[in-house]
């Protein structure tokens, strides 16, 4: 399933996706991200990890343009957001997100879900639509419930279809906001278990998550965060392996004790 | 005359409450939709003027409405039948208690629908459209229902404007036969043979939503 073909679009490897230059942003007086630089290079997989609070799920938003900042820079490979709505639109259909809280739309179908934007954004004709959007139901193990309601899913399935959503319009980038936190423990496996196949196809994903586990098999690059800077970016084995910045080390103990 | 000869006369007035009820959907309905969903997207001087708008349909004294836009206005030049003028007052006065539906329904909904549709790419209106509205008018359904229901029993209103409706009719036969108690009781069943069912379908309509 998904690990035999190379995601289509992970092929070029050099190419940086997006380029974040001294991103800062307050919510009214409250400085939240603070001279952020991180660079998403195609086919990367980043971690973002960091105590509650410290800013994770506002960097996510800002890049895919569901929050505004106020100073810095995103920059897509052709376009740069946050100048003007066009060109936020454009840099936001090459990225897929994915939430904490799943937020499927309850009134339609799983399939009709994941056919949505695939119809009315990229004006798709129905047939197709549905066949791009079973392939992916197909690829988080799902297809058996394309016409079922997403309130007769549990939390995992929920969010598998999540994923097949975001998948369908082929983004460049996939950002998962805490993807399984809202989730039974007995649903995570599941929903993790499709992010690692995922992984393996090549797609360059940015996610945070505590789930230090799956960073510790998936992430080529772990980036912590701390009161909305990013404190410390290494590799997922030099993070790892000990060398981390001491609030690291602190994080990383408390949630591996948990 | 009999109690059932008194419920078939007034029930000779049901064409009208139906037409007045009909015709004032026509006006309630887009009203409802448009001024519910405008108070929810717009800010500052808009809002202030769309929110002055329903309020002076919802706040007005419908009888005084309906004397002002009769009588008054062909002084001005302008004169609409009575029935235009009884849907458009009722209609308008409905579509004002509903549009607050339509925005406290659209206000309810967990932000992360409207930011889950802007991720897949789709404008705000598309976001409006399909994901937003169809899951305010569903959860508002049985909202909608008692502000219909309001508007069959507002029609009673409409004998002050000349339109034979079943008040107006009960009136007529008042005149003729002084039995108050046996033709207002028979009024009374009138209207409520016509509210209950949708009463009823508005329950099973809450049932089925909670479900
Ligand atoms: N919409 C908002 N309005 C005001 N403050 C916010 C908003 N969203 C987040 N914050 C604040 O920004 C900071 C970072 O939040 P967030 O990015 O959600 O952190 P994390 O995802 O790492 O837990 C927190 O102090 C939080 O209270
Ligand atoms: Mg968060």
């Amino acid at each position: 399933m998904l690990a035999q073909a190379p995601h289509p679009l992970s092929a070029d490897q050099s190419m940086p996706h997006v380029r974040i230059h001294g991103l800062n942003k307050w919510f009214g007086a409250v400085h939240v991200l603070k001279d952020i630089d991180l660079t998403i290079r195609a086919g990367a997989r980043i971690v973002v990890c960091g105590p509650s609070g410290s800013g994770k799920s506002t960097l996510i938003r800002c890049i895919n343009g569901l929050e505004a900042f106020q100073k810095g820079k995103i920059e897509y490979e052709a376009t740069s957001l946050g100048k003007n709505t066009r060109e936020t639109a454009k840099a936001r259909r090459q990225t897929g997100m994915v939430f904490q809280g799943f937020n499927l739309f309850p009134h339609l179908t799983v399939l009709a879900n994941c056919t949505l934007a695939l119809r009315r954004v990229l004006l798709k004709p129905a047939r197709e639509a549905e066949e791009i959007a079973m392939r992916h139901l197909t690829a988080v193990r799902i297809p058996e419930k394309a016409k079922a309601y997403p309130a007769q899913l549990s939390g995992g399935q929920q969010q598998r279809v999540a994923i097949a959503r975001a998948l369908c319009l082929n983004p460049r980038v996939m950002l998962f906001d805490e993807p399984t936190s809202a989730l039974d423990p007995e649903m995570i496996k599941e929903v993790l278990d499709v992010m690692i196949a995922l992984a393996r196809t090549g797609v360059t994903m940015v996610c945070v998550t505590h789930e230090m586990g799956f960073a510790r098999e998936v992430a080529d690059e772990i980036v912590f965060m701390d009161e909305g800077r990013i404190v410390e970016q290494a590799s997922s084995k030099g993070f790892f392996s000990g060398t981390a910045h001491p609030r690291a080390r602190l994080f990383l103990d408390t949630v591996l004790r948990h | 005359m009999s109690t059932f000869n008194i419920w078939l006369g007034i029930l000779q007035g049901l064409g009208t409450t139906a037409q007045v009820t009909a015709y004032g959907l026509v006006f309630a309905v887009p009203f409802a939709l448009v001024f519910g969903v405008a108070q929810f997207l717009t800010t500052g001087m808009t809002r202030f003027l769309v929110t002055a708008i329903i309020e002076f349909w919802r706040s007005s004294a419908v009888v005084v409405l309906l004397f002002v836009f009769y009588y008054v206005l062909p002084v001005m030049g302008i004169t609409l039948s009575a029935l235009t003028v009884s849907a458009l007052v009722l209609g308008l006065n409905t579509g004002g208690y509903a549009s607050q539906a339509v925005r406290a329904g659209l206000q309810s909904l967990p932000a992360g629908q409207r930011e889950a549709g802007m991720a897949l790419g789709l404008s705000r209106l598309a976001i409006l459209l399909l994901i937003e509205l169809p899951q305010a008018l569903i959860a508002m359904g049985p909202t909608f229902i008692n502000n219909l229901i309001q508007l069959v029993k507002a029609t009673s209103l409409v004998s002050l404007v000349t339109l034979t409706d079943m008040t107006f009719r009960a009136k007529e036969i008042a005149q003729t036969n002084y039995d108050p108690v046996a033709i207002y009781s028979a009024l009374l069943l009138a209207f409520f043979v016509v509210c209950y069912p949708i009463a009823l379908a508005g329950r099973w309509l809450e049932a089925r939503i909670q479900s």
